[in-house]
């Protein structure tokens, strides 16, 4: 372990998560552009957990606190894992279990609508994880190696060698983004019939922070989704933009899915896609 | 000495479980299975200390241990075809018939093959099941004595059964440790048969029509298993006049000319046999079907360690299929078993179920491990081999006492089981989390297997088969995330929304203070048996949470120590321990415990206040599970799992993957050829 | 400046859970008239929750009755602290024309204590928003007070 690493290792437990606030801002302008509407300030994300930070509420269960805690500390180990450019499915693993702790919290919680959210949760993790593992593994054949690191020193875009993939990062992108047509876990906006789904009864302080986990997540998939074309810092930057801009047009554009079709239809054919890249891949 | 601890692994158990059918008294039982559990955990370490290690001990490799060995070929079928008859089960017959047929052929139609140089031979692989056996099959065994008096005080049987049912389970225990330790193919097979008998035994043991049932589908399916582990044998022996373990599982020996004449199928069927021992699709029922048992023989046989009678198999075979289309093909149905069995569990409502799916899906990645082959890939499923044993040991030991305490095995009823069992919940929230969470061993061995597997391939045909076997993990884990997650929510589910089942049953030893009152309301109850009476409810639920918590210790433990265990089962040279993401682990251990702690923290502070009131949209609750709706009445809230029966529904998927399942083992059988 | 940020994002971020009381909609649409593009609530980081246990605001429409006085206190009581309640238009400040109506109780205030009131029949969008942002100020005061 090299003084490089350790400092990437820093930088990636900082970086990431603010990158995660920042991107959480431009998605909401961006929205609100796409809407005709003026949206609020890029950081409102950061005002908005700090109010949370700040608000005295009785949590809905006494283990609230702890999946909380350890689903953020989960997504900043995987951050931490993909900057310093370690193994890429261990840091994949490694967000999964973050999102296994917050449909956990969901489910100790005592409130009906965070019990739904959290299977449809689960349903979703069904849905994208098996999808991005394969695209993952797709980047590792293609770049030679599992190792981040290594995927980001290969040569030339990898986008090329990987067509079938990019529609699954989207899909995988637009589940854990929450975003429609697949916000069936926490709609994002105030519908009605699943109120917050598995986020209903965070709130206050254990809510700040799951938002800080949510940032790190989103952060880390897009870097994962950014190695399509990681042919620099800046190419890295333009690329997670474009898959950011994707989503974002593609939430305002569409309406939400039932989960049966996420699971039945859209997971599958994702897959197949993939699936079929991967051993494209491997036949070349 | 160390044919001390050979003998002693193999011999005390059957003599112990001898004992307790003469030694009547509970009491006695009691200490003498405790004994024994500190007998084989001492002989196994003293094993383990030696290892690598061969040894001749004579009560294994003199003639007259051999021609023993053999008679036992001839005396299990024999016995399996005279409860054929007795029940008049036709497949029971057909395969004993076959068997006894095989036996027949193999002593007199051929020539005796070469024995075997090491009566006893002890690497990693085998020290690991035996490891697995005497410590976790003693733990287990503990626990069964205060569950089957409650069990028994269940059913009410007029003379108590207790005594055969540990002279099966112990004598099990021997069995099991002779197959691990067998160098020779004849001790071997009679163990293996040994294992089928007590399976049967002990499914049957309630004496139900249901369990009858269970117990002759287990018995026709391990014969059958039995029928294709005799004829990969025989198979072996005309051609290679051998009965080495060792010596067949050279890659040399397959690849030179003698053997072109049947290929690989010897070994296929071989790993057929393994694939029925496993249960693996689309020989699946008859692990569910024994379900129906007491719980811990659930956990002993069909979860920790007679189940792993198959995959040790093709752990042991897997050198010489590295690199064949059969160990592909191998590996495409154990990955395909991974698949169909976990979204059969995901499907499931009833824990126990849930639990054997899960078993069987787990035993497919091994497999899928055996058939890639290489070494990484050996060590990996070694390591997944012991892990899951202890995990899904705990989980079945927690499943056993909450169905005692709860009365239903159902996982809908388990909702909130927390509340009313907190410590066994709490450690089966922790075994299903040991189930798929990194940085424990499951989830670490599922990496390797998949990092295994990307390996670079020869041919086109072999990486796109490879490719759709990692498609299936893929899937398959996180089917198995979903599915283990879900379970631990429900156990820790909040406060329970709808009616809390009322106990059905009794209550169980754990619960002392309720059994001691029953007692001393006896109305020949003085005041000294009272307190005998609170005493041994104590020991019972000692008993009970003892093993659980051992099991909790050594299910986490060896999850943690996953990456070591990798180290010390690769051989040297063999590539790098610390390899990929292997040196990852520790440091994600650094950063697990203070988190650990961290939440503990958290979770202090948050019980200290108390919860707020649940959201149900804006209407107020005085009640759990109720709210006040329209002119103040209070409704009842009903809440279940979603089991998408559309996608997982048990009934189609299982004639949909067994028939999937079938044409992949008879092209496994075929393409050998 | 970690504090004074963690000051500044309680006034900056108002998430409001908007409750309908008795009201006769005209006021609900007004309310909702401020997400449109028109004028965008969200500018301000306004949002519209629909769980209390997120909201920083209640913002309540039309007359109490018995039957939904015990729903409006319980929202009340399921919101985080420190909280501001926005009664609007005519109905919610006093009652209105309903006020000596059988089943009428009367404004938000019989239930709950009210920290603006915005009058009109309907109120309009811009007095709504104007309601937020004096609530906001109120907050603001209460705040520096306290530390």
């Amino acid at each position: 372990m090299t003084l490089r690493t350790v400092m990437l290792a820093l930088g990636g437990l900082v970086l990431v998560p603010l990158a995660g606030g920042l991107l959480a801002g431009l998605d909401r302008m961006l929205s609100a552009r796409l809407q005709s509407r003026l949206g609020p300030p890029l950081f409102q994300p950061f005002y908005d957990v700090g109010k949370l930070w700040s608000k005295v509420i009785a949590p809905a269960s006494q283990w609230q606190g702890l999946f909380v805690r350890w689903a953020l500390v989960a997504s900043l180990a995987s951050a931490v894992l993909l900057a310093a450019g370690a193994d890429l499915l261990l840091c994949f693993f490694v967000q999964a279990a973050s999102a296994s702790f917050v449909a956990l919290g969901a489910f100790c919680g005592n409130s009906p609508y965070g019990k739904l959210g959290a299977q449809r949760e689960l349903f979703q993790l069904l849905a994208y994880e098996p999808v991005l593992l394969v695209g993952i593994l797709c980047l590792a054949k293609a770049a030679g190696g599992f190792d981040a690191a290594g995927i980001m020193a290969a040569h030339g875009p990898l986008l090329f060698r990987l067509p079938l993939v990019a529609p699954g990062l989207i899909f995988a992108l637009l589940v854990k983004l929450r975003k429609s047509p697949f916000d069936l876990a926490a709609s994002h906006h105030m519908h009605q019939e699943l109120v917050r789904g598995v986020y209903t009864d965070y709130a206050g302080r254990d809510f700040a922070l799951l938002e800080l986990a949510h940032w790190t997540d989103v952060g880390v998939t897009l870097c994962i989704c950014s190695l399509v074309w990681a042919t620099g810092p800046l190419a890295m930057v333009a690329t997670g933009l474009a898959f950011l801009l994707a989503v974002v047009l593609i939430d305002n554009v569409t309406a939400r899915l039932t989960w049966r079709a996420m699971l039945g239809r859209a997971a599958p054919l994702a897959l197949a896609l993939a699936a079929a890249n991967l051993v494209w891949l491997y036949l070349e | 000495m160390l044919d001390a601890y050979i003998g002693l692994l193999i011999f005390w158990p059957m003599a112990a479980g001898l004992a307790c059918l003469g030694l009547r008294r509970p009491a006695a039982r009691s200490a003498l299975v405790m004994a024994s559990a500190a007998i084989l955990a001492a002989a196994a370490l003293g094993l383990a200390s030696q290892t690598p290690l061969t040894a001749n001990p004579a009560f294994l490799s003199s003639s007259t241990a051999l021609a023993v060995a053999q008679a036992l070929g001839f005396l299990f079928p024999a016995y399996f075809l005279y409860t054929g008859l007795r029940e008049k089960h036709a497949l029971v017959i057909v395969f004993a018939l076959c068997q006894l047929g095989l036996a027949a052929f193999g002593a007199f139609g051929l020539p005796a093959p070469a024995e075997a140089k090491a009566a006893v031979v002890v690497d990693g692989l085998s020290l690991a099941l035996v490891l697995v056996v005497s410590l976790i099959g003693p733990l287990i065994s503990i626990f069964a004595l205060p569950y089957m008096a409650h069990h028994e005080q269940h059913l009410g049987p007029k003379i108590s059964r207790q005594p055969q049912f540990f002279l099966v389970l112990l004598a099990f225990l021997g069995f099991m440790n002779g197959l691990a330790l067998a160098g020779g193919l004849h001790v071997f097979a009679a163990c293996y048969e040994g294992t089928t008998l007590c399976s049967f035994l002990l499914i049957g043991h309630d004496k139900t029509p249901e369990a009858r049932q269970s117990a002759l589908r287990a018995l026709w399916l391990n014969s059958l298993g039995g029928v294709f582990l005799h004829t990969g044998i025989l198979l072996i022996q005309k051609q290679f006049a051998l009965a080495d373990i060792q010596a067949i599982a050279t890659p040399a020996l397959w690849t030179g000319t003698s053997s072109q004449a049947l290929g690989l199928l010897p070994l296929a069927l071989l790993a057929v046999a393994a694939c029925v021992k496993s249960a693996q699709l689309p020989f699946q029922s008859w692990l569910l079907g024994a379900m129906v048992a007491p719980t811990p023989v659930s956990a002993l046989l069909h979860s920790s360690t007679m189940v792993n009678v198959g995959v040790f198999v093709c752990l042991r075979l897997a050198p010489v299929l590295a690199g064949t289309s059969t160990g592909r093909l191998l590996t495409l149905a154990g990955a395909f078993t991974f698949l169909a069995a976990s979204a059969l569990a995901l499907g499931q409502s009833n824990a126990k179920k849930i639990l054997a799916y899960s078993t069987l899906a787990n035993l497919g990645l091994i497999i899928a491990c055996a058939g890639i082959g290489t070494a990484a890939a050996i060590a990996v499923g070694t390591v997944l081999l012991v892990v899951h044993a202890a995990t899904k040991g705990l989980l079945f030991l927690c499943v056993g006492d909450l169905e005692q305490a709860i009365g239903s095995r159902d996982l809908e009823n388990l909702r909130a089981a927390v509340a009313t069992s907190p410590l066994t919940a709490l450690a089966a929230a922790a075994g299903s989390l040991a189930m798929v969470l990194p940085p424990l061993g499951m989830l670490a061995g599922k990496w390797a297997v998949l990092e295994a597997a990307t390996a670079s391939h020869a041919s086109p045909l072999a990486a796109t088969v490879v490719m759709l076997a990692v498609v299936m993990l893929a899937v398959g884990s996180a089917l198995a995330v979903v599915c283990w997650v879900r379970f631990t929510g429900t156990l820790l589910s909040g406060v329970a929304v709808g009616q809390v089942t009322a106990p059905q049953t009794t209550p169980k030893p754990g619960q002392t203070s309720s059994l001691a009152s029953g007692f001393t309301t006896s109305p020949s109850a003085s005041p000294s048996a009272s307190l005998s009476a609170s005493l041994s409810a104590n020991l019972a639920a000692n008993l009970t949470t003892g093993p659980i918590l051992t099991m909790l210790a050594g299910a986490v433990g060896l999850g943690l120590a996953a990456p070591w265990l990798n180290a010390l089962l690769l051989p040297a040279g063999q590539g790098d321990p610390l390899a990929g993401g292997w040196w990852l682990l520790p440091g994600l251990f650094l950063v697990a415990l203070p988190t650990w702690a961290l939440g503990l923290r958290a979770r202090a502070r948050q019980s200290a206040v108390s919860p707020a009131s649940p959201y149900l949209g804006g209407l107020p609750s005085v009640a759990p599970g109720s709210f006040v709706g329209a002119l103040g009445r209070s409704w009842t809230l009903t809440e279940g799992n979603e089991y998408a029966p559309e996608f997982f529904g048990e009934a189609r998927l299982t004639k949909l993957a067994g028939a999937l399942a079938a044409a992949l083992l008879l092209a496994l059988a075929g393409g050998a050829l | 400046m970690l504090k004074r940020f963690l000051k500044t994002a309680q006034v900056r971020s108002p998430w409001l859970l908007h409750f309908d009381c008795g009201s006769c909609n005209g006021c609900d649409i007004e309310t909702l008239a401020c997400l449109t593009p028109v004028y965008d609530v969200e500018r301000f980081g306004i949002i519209n929750v629909g769980n209390p246990r997120h909201a920083d605001v209640l913002v309540v429409t039309g007359t109490v009755n018995p039957r939904n006085a015990v729903v409006l206190k319980n929202l009340y009581d399921q919101m985080p602290t420190p909280k501001l309640v926005i009664a609007i238009g005519a109905c919610g400040c006093s009652g209105g024309v309903f006020r000596e109506a059988p089943n009428v109780l009367g404004g938000i205030d019989t239930i709950i204590p009210v920290d603006v009131y915005v009058p009109g029949c309907p109120a309009k969008p811009e007095a709504i928003m104007d309601a937020v942002v004096t609530g906001l100020a109120k907050l603001k005061g209460i705040l520096e007070a306290s530390a």
